[in-house]
């Protein structure tokens, strides 16, 4: 049965040619991946396929018959729904007016029609087992919840083809799990599924077939049973990616850098105590809604703690502001780059330009010094940009996120604090940005990295700390660092075994 | 002295030197008769109004940049003449005293809407809404419908160093956009304006004292609000509570024309002072064409809306080119 069909589809925004000549078929009932690294053209497809931007070249068709779309709303109407990665929608309406907007059941006179939507809503989110009722402000549902209010929002077009974009970024495993039964269901009603992930072993437990672009053009289309994920990886990359990076921490770990004592602020976290030394990446790994994010902003003097103290190399700091903590040699990537991190109405000169201006409390701004300082960034982290006057937005998601490291990096710290430091970037930027980590801390840098990813706390921590609930729940390191191990800490409490230590109050204190 | 000006203002001098060559041609005299608008008093004429609400469009345009906005300037310009007037005329302090005492106007307003928009969190629309309408009552609270006549106490034929005083508007305006034009661009605290009012959240994670930067603005604005106050006491020689009436909108209308987003983080200073010159060469040429007068509004409230669109055109060429 012919399902969706691509052919010979290219689109360029000015100089950067997007979508190459990109051809391949997606069959009518499967669930197919689509993988790449950022840049590599999937967000370009997929908007083109919603009917956001037309191709310059090329044709979609679905079932034999060419799909000319004029807009997301003519998209939807012929059964393609996006689940995009922004799962905001309406935050100020409810359940069902984001799932009916712009197309509301109404009555004669163009009255709206509550009761039947708040029913057909209620029926939608049975059938997805979301338990939240229909007059549900958006705003207050968690995350998964609201992708999945996306995924009913589709269905409720009677879609034949659910496109999702990057759907489990906000998700925890249950959530995913959850999102995942739904697709599965969705599948044996012969809805087609095209699927964008970073997240490879999803893609392989999820997805029939695998397609793999890369800079704009086709790489190759493979079945599930027939490949390996570091095909895949190699597919997307042109190269083998790098093995794990870190050691056990011992060698390389020197003298006591930041030491955190009985930090709380509740209820994000309470009574945390923990040490980072100069030469070792601590990992925090946590869940969603563990208070890793919270803790990483009030070590950084964003939020004032409760109770607790804090000192950088014996000296006691209470930074007060963002602009204390960076004199006392802190720097915080922070999780979300473009809410946190970028000025997209700045060059790129200018946003790796000022935290350093802004610790330093310079006055003039020399624009010889900024050049340098600019040029040295770009260099040091072979950021990709067209120019040093570049907007952020111009950047891919990789570079993007590495203009923020190299801002911070910029204002030499001594501790580094990473939120969530490759969130929504591909793998190669990511291995790279593992690597200047990985530098700065063989150069006499502490780092701190709270992440949700654990592939990459495994990968490049010496030593893990895993948080749940507010608290340090242990310390894993060297041997003991597997999934598993990381994992049960995180979700429960601690096996009994040596090298997993139950985190008391003295927690922190290592010898 | 790259970086310094921008695509942005290229374009708007490119808008003022369209209209300036329209009137001149449009406006063009009889044989052996003078040009109505092409001449050095008229253009001194243009120069002076302009002035009077081209500084405070700097002001202005430093508030927006930094993701905010002022709707109080027009009525602190009317208090300033208000409260400099009776200093002056009332209690007959000398000039410089009174100017100090009207200058002090600006300051009081915009500390009070800092601290409404920095410290209680209330959205600058309302916050400046409710300094203007505080700022007007005061005005006419003092005045009680008179006004102070201060052109009885001021020198006639008033020069400095053999210059009217009739320049001194426009020196001002001139001196103060260059001046600010450097704070803003080669400047770590007009970084900050751009930062604060591009990303604000990005901005505190960044080390930027948000509230500072803020509160800055807000008073940089009333100051300058007030030094046009002061050049409109002198130069009409009023005192009076009804002056300055509407002005907020011209004046962030310069702003906007001066290719300042209001959505903040982007603008120029120097913009703004030229978008106040546009409007000035229309308030101005406009009266002189035959059957237009009842037009002057109209008129006016069209150019903004095709200058903004003429100026995003060839904005985004330039910045393409660049």
């Amino acid at each position: 049965m012919p399902g969706l069909e691509f052919r010979g589809v290219s689109k360029a925004f000015g100089a950067v040619r997007a979508l190459d000549d990109v051809s391949f078929g997606v069959a009518a009932g499967e669930t197919h991946a689509c993988v790449g690294e950022n840049g590599a053209g999937k967000s370009t497809l997929l908007k083109i396929l919603a009917g956001i931007v037309s191709p310059d070249r090329g044709e979609i068709r679905w079932q034999d018959e060419r799909l000319r779309l004029t807009g997301p709303r003519d998209a939807l109407e012929r059964g393609i729904g996006l689940v995009s990665q922004e799962t905001l929608a309406f935050p100020n309406l409810s359940v069902a007016g984001n799932i009916f907007a712009g197309r509301e059941i109404t009555r004669r006179g163009g009255r709206l029609d509550e009761p039947a939507m708040l029913a057909r809503t209620a029926a939608l989110l049975e059938e997805l087992h979301v338990p939240v009722s229909p007059g549900t402000g958006m705003d207050r549902l968690p995350a998964a919840y609201a992708q999945l209010v996306q995924v009913a929002r589709a269905l409720a077009f009677d879609c034949r083809v659910l496109v999702l974009d990057e759907p489990t970024t906000a998700l925890t495993d249950a959530e995913v799990d959850h999102l995942f039964g739904v697709l599965a269901r969705l599948k044996a009603q012969g809805v087609t599924v095209l699927f964008v992930s970073h997240r490879l072993p999803e893609v392989f437990r999820l997805c029939d077939r695998i397609t793999v672009l890369r800079d704009g053009h086709f790489v190759t289309t493979v079945a599930r049973a027939a490949t390996t994920l570091d095909a895949v990886v190699r597919a997307m990359v042109g190269r083998e990616p790098p093995a794990r990076l870190a050691g056990s921490g011992e060698e390389t770990r020197g003298r006591p850098l930041l030491a955190v004592r009985d930090f709380t602020r509740r209820p994000a976290f309470e009574y945390v105590s923990l040490d980072v030394h100069a030469g070792e990446v601590v990992g925090l790994f946590g869940l969603v809604g563990s208070g890793r994010s919270e803790l990483l902003e009030t070590i950084f003097g964003l939020h004032a703690p409760q109770a607790g103290t804090m000192a950088i190399e014996g000296r006691p700091i209470a930074p007060r502001s963002a602009a204390d903590a960076t004199r006392a040699g802190l720097a915080l990537v922070p999780e979300d780059r473009q809410r946190q991190g970028l000025f997209a109405n700045l060059s790129v000169r200018h946003n790796l330009a000022l935290p350093r201006a802004a610790q330093r409390r310079l006055r003039l701004i020399h624009a010889g010094d900024e050049q340098r300082l600019a040029q040295h960034a770009v260099d040091a982290l072979s950021i990709k940009t067209s120019s040093l006057d570049a907007t952020p937005d111009q950047l891919s998601g990789g570079n993007q996120q590495k203009v923020v490291t190299g801002k911070w990096l910029a204002t030499e710290p001594r501790v580094l604090l990473l939120d969530e430091p490759t969130k929504g970037v591909d793998v190669g930027a990511k291995f790279e940005i593992h690597a200047i980590i990985r530098q700065q801390v063989r150069a006499g840098m502490g780092c701190l990295m709270a992440s949700s990813d654990l592939p990459e706390v495994l990968a490049i921590a010496d030593r893990i700390l895993v948080m749940r609930q507010g608290g340090l729940r242990g310390e894993i390191t060297g041997a003991m660092a597997t999934e598993e191990n990381v994992m049960r800490l995180a979700a429960h409490a601690a096996p009994p075994s040596a090298g997993l230590r139950p985190a008391g109050p003295a927690a922190g204190a290592h010898p | 002295m790259k970086g310094l000006w921008r695509a942005r203002e290229a374009s708007t001098v490119a808008i003022l030197a369209i209209e300036i060559l329209f009137f001149t041609w449009y406006l063009w005299p009889e044989a052996g008769r003078p040009h109505p608008f092409l001449n050095l008093g008229n253009v001194l004429l243009i120069f002076k109004y302009s002035s009077i609400y081209g500084i405070a469009a700097i002001g202005a345009a430093i508030v927006i940049i930094s993701g905010g906005l002022d709707l109080a300037p027009g009525a602190v310009i009317a208090l300033t003449t208000v409260v400099t007037g009776y200093c002056f005329v009332q209690a007959q302090w000398s000039l410089a005293p009174s100017i100090v005492a009207g200058l002090l106007v600006g300051l009081a307003t915009g500390a009070l809407s800092s601290w409404l928009v920095v410290r209680v969190g209330i959205t600058p629309f309302i916050a400046t809404l409710g300094v203007m309408g505080m700022a007007r009552g005061a005005a006419y609270v003092v005045t009680e419908a008179r006004y102070y006549d201060l052109s009885a106490r001021l020198p006639r034929d008033w020069r400095i160093a053999g210059v009217s005083i009739d320049w001194a508007g426009p020196i001002i305006m001139i001196g103060l956009a260059v001046v600010f034009q450097i704070l803003m661009r080669r400047f770590q605290w007009g970084r900050s304006i751009f930062a604060v009012g591009g990303n604000e959240t990005a901005a505190i994670f960044s080390g930027i004292q948000v509230g500072r930067v803020k509160t800055s603005a807000y008073l940089i604005a009333g100051l300058l609000a007030s030094i046009s106050g002061v050049v409109l006491a002198i130069v009409q020689g009023q005192g009076k509570a009804d002056l300055a009436n509407g002005y907020e909108l011209d004046i962030i209308a310069s702003a906007v024309v001066g290719g300042t987003s209001l959505t903040g983080g982007r603008g120029s200073v120097v913009g703004a002072v030229l978008g106040a010159l546009i409007f000035g060469v229309l308030r101005n040429a406009l009266p002189q064409i035959p059957g237009a007068t009842f037009y002057d509004r109209l008129i006016v409230g069209v150019a903004v809306i095709g200058i903004v669109v003429m100026d995003r055109t060839i904005g985004s060429r330039g910045s393409k080119a660049a």
